[in-house]
């Protein structure tokens, strides 16, 4: 597929819908040539599908960290007409609302360079990190008030501050979450696991800014001081969410054949947006949502209060205030501007962030390696839906980076760098070495370049925690 | 051979899985599951849960058995280190699991969910063949 991808300009390429006769509208990919070079032909594949669907709007996005997924690629945006178009559990994927919440401070390195260790033992302790990670708090019967208030239960509950909910996609908080439209499966994985960070790509970062390239934006959200140190959290919806997906991909997988849908692919297992499919999903999903929106602002209170303990201060004096908290995996129904009118549309963002006007865009990169805070634009509400991407990516599997890298070793080319590590175990370490990534520096460039989101500031880590 | 690990795909973890019989493809698809949870041959036989499912069709029910372990993990905060098939038909399922509370040290991976990914079950010369992918 990719041979049929024409190039627009340095930073955009268009996959036309003559490339497949079965194509609805235009598929397109953001990156400069070095991502074009990069992407696979079968993730193009991937877009080419799900240009396919009914009430697809033009175009079904690819984002520089584009990797091959299950029915839409791995960073990428697909947007369909709120009345003739479908919603999609498969084009959400299985960790809803996996996401970031980022922390500014007014400490210096120098303030915790002595520190550092014992910050990250610390934090280590208090954050439940890990496969099955058993957490502190246990929901019993109020997971239906998590999933239907979110990070607003966690504030109502003592995590977190009202300025954290502003600071927050949705306030923390998708209206129109009905628990009813969960399953009790789904809530049983869910009661335990509220306020734990999991495994796999899943992290809690120090981090200091290292490079400022917007002053007027890095001061508007307090991280315009070089060498400040920030946080970055990145997890999502744990088993709950993870059951929602699975339960709806079949509750959709009978609606494909109900409705009478084609798909070039079963993994894009959809229904119609006005059917109760569509709409029960949009509402499981939203729990999901919620529950990773309190999940994160729950370990954020811990965070803040394991600096009071390291640092002997209070939070507030440090100024550990949220920079801003953002979904990566989620469908919204929102109000964009096509073909000249303003419309209601649901948009899916597989690995991908909301990139609105002035709004931060959180994007984490790998251990060792730099994140990036960037700025929604006109531009991405033009081009991408409000949207950006998420990562870097992964270029190596699992298996092959524990043949290639030991986890001891991944820990002392940390520390030659000055970065403390700590994991549940060698081998989560090992999984994910950064060499196991695309070059993350790449992907922002072109986020940069095709203007749907500039570079704010490069964040470099300190100290890094592993599920 | 019990299962085998197939390294093809970056970002997940794809696996087969073989029986000379259901049970024995069913037991060994949940081992392969089981150990990317944990190194399972570390964890002690302590503690029992059962475990009933059902499916459409053979297919159906091994989606739906893997997925049922992947939760147990979660609700029942154990590692598998065995499992016991006690019956299976096409479309139904009981079987015991064996483990162990959870120890995060010897935690591998989250696994979040059974794909449709390159989903294969079939009648093989020696018995039958189950070919999955686990997304993490």
């Amino acid at each position: 597929m990719k041979d049929k991808m024409e190039k627009i300009n340095d930073y955009e390429w268009l996959l036309p819908k003559s490339a497949r006769k079965e194509m609805r509208v235009d598929g397109k990919l953001f990156g400069n040539q070095a991502i074009f070079d990069q992407v696979e032909s079968d993730t193009m594949g991937q877009l080419s599908n799900v240009c396919c669907l009914p009430g697809v709007i033009e175009p079904v996005a690819a984002l520089p960290d584009a990797h091959f997924g299950y029915g839409l690629p791995m960073g990428a945006v697909a947007a369909f007409d709120a009345e003739e178009g479908v919603i999609s559990s498969g084009l959400c994927g299985f960790d809803i609302n996996c996401g970031i919440n980022s922390i500014r401070s007014n400490l210096m390195v120098k303030d915790i360079e002595d520190k550092k260790r014992e910050l990250v033992t610390e934090l280590f302790k208090t954050v439940p990190c890990g496969v099955g990670s058993k957490g502190k708090l246990r929901l019993d019967d109020k997971i239906d008030d998590v999933l239907e208030l979110g990070a607003k239960w966690a504030v109502e509950n003592g995590y977190g501050t009202k300025k954290d909910l502003d600071r927050t996609e949705e306030g923390g908080c998708m209206q129109g979450a009905d628990p009813k439209k969960v399953s009790e499966l789904a809530k049983k994985r869910g009661r335990p696991q509220c306020g734990t960070l999991g495994a796999g790509n899943h992290f809690l970062e120090i981090q200091r800014v290292a490079e400022v390239f917007d002053e007027t934006a890095a001061k508007e959200w307090g991280i315009d001081q070089k060498d400040s140190v920030a946080v970055m959290l990145h997890c999502g919806s744990r088993g709950l969410g993870h059951q929602v997906a699975s339960d709806y991909l079949k509750i959709q997988e009978q609606a494909v054949k109900k409705y009478n849908i084609w798909l070039p692919d079963r993994q894009l297992a959809c229904a119609p947006a006005t059917s109760d499919e569509g709409q029960d999903y949009f509402s499981a999903m939203k729990c999901a949502v919620n529950y990773a929106f309190a999940n994160r602002l729950i370990m954020t209170h811990w965070i803040r209060e394991t600096f009071e303990k390291v640092f002997g201060q209070d939070w507030e004096s440090m100024e550990l205030d949220t920079i801003y908290a953002i979904a990566h995996n989620v469908v919204k129904k929102e109000e964009h501007r096509i073909d000249g009118k303003k419309k209601e549309i649901y948009v899916h963002r597989k690995g991908a962030t909301r990139a609105f006007p002035d709004i931060p865009v959180l994007i984490a990169g790998t251990m060792g390696t730099s994140s990036y805070i960037c700025k929604g634009t006109e531009i991405a509400m033009e081009k991408s839906f409000g949207s950006s991407c998420h990562g870097a990516g992964r270029a190596m599997s699992r298996h092959a980076a524990l043949k290639g890298f030991k986890g001891e070793e991944v820990s002392d080319n940390l520390l030659k760098k000055g970065i403390v590590s700590k994991a549940t175990n060698w081998k989560s370490l090992a999984e994910e070495a950064p060499g196991a990534y695309k070059d993350v520096d790449e992907v922002i460039e072109s986020v940069h370049g095709a203007g749907i989101s500039p570079k704010v500031v490069k964040l470099e880590p300190l100290g890094v925690l592993k599920g | 051979m019990k299962y085998e690990y197939i390294d093809d795909i970056t970002s997940d973890v794809k696996f087969r899985a073989y029986g000379n019989n259901l049970k024995e493809l069913f037991e060994n698809a949940a081992l392969a599951l089981a150990n990317i949870f944990c190194e399972s041959d570390k964890i002690q036989n302590r503690k029992t849960i059962e475990i009933s499912v059902e499916g459409t069709d053979r297919s159906d029910l091994m989606v739906n058995w893997l997925t049922n372990i992947i939760a147990e993990v979660d609700i029942e905060e154990m590692f598998f280190c065995g499992f016991e098939i006690v019956e299976v038909s096409n479309t139904i399922l009981r079987a015991k699991a064996f483990g162990d509370d959870i120890s995060p040290e010897l935690g591998g991976t989250v696994a979040k969910a059974v794909t449709n990914f390159n989903f294969e079950l079939k009648e093989t010369k020696e018995g039958f063949m189950v070919q999955v992918v686990i997304d993490i």
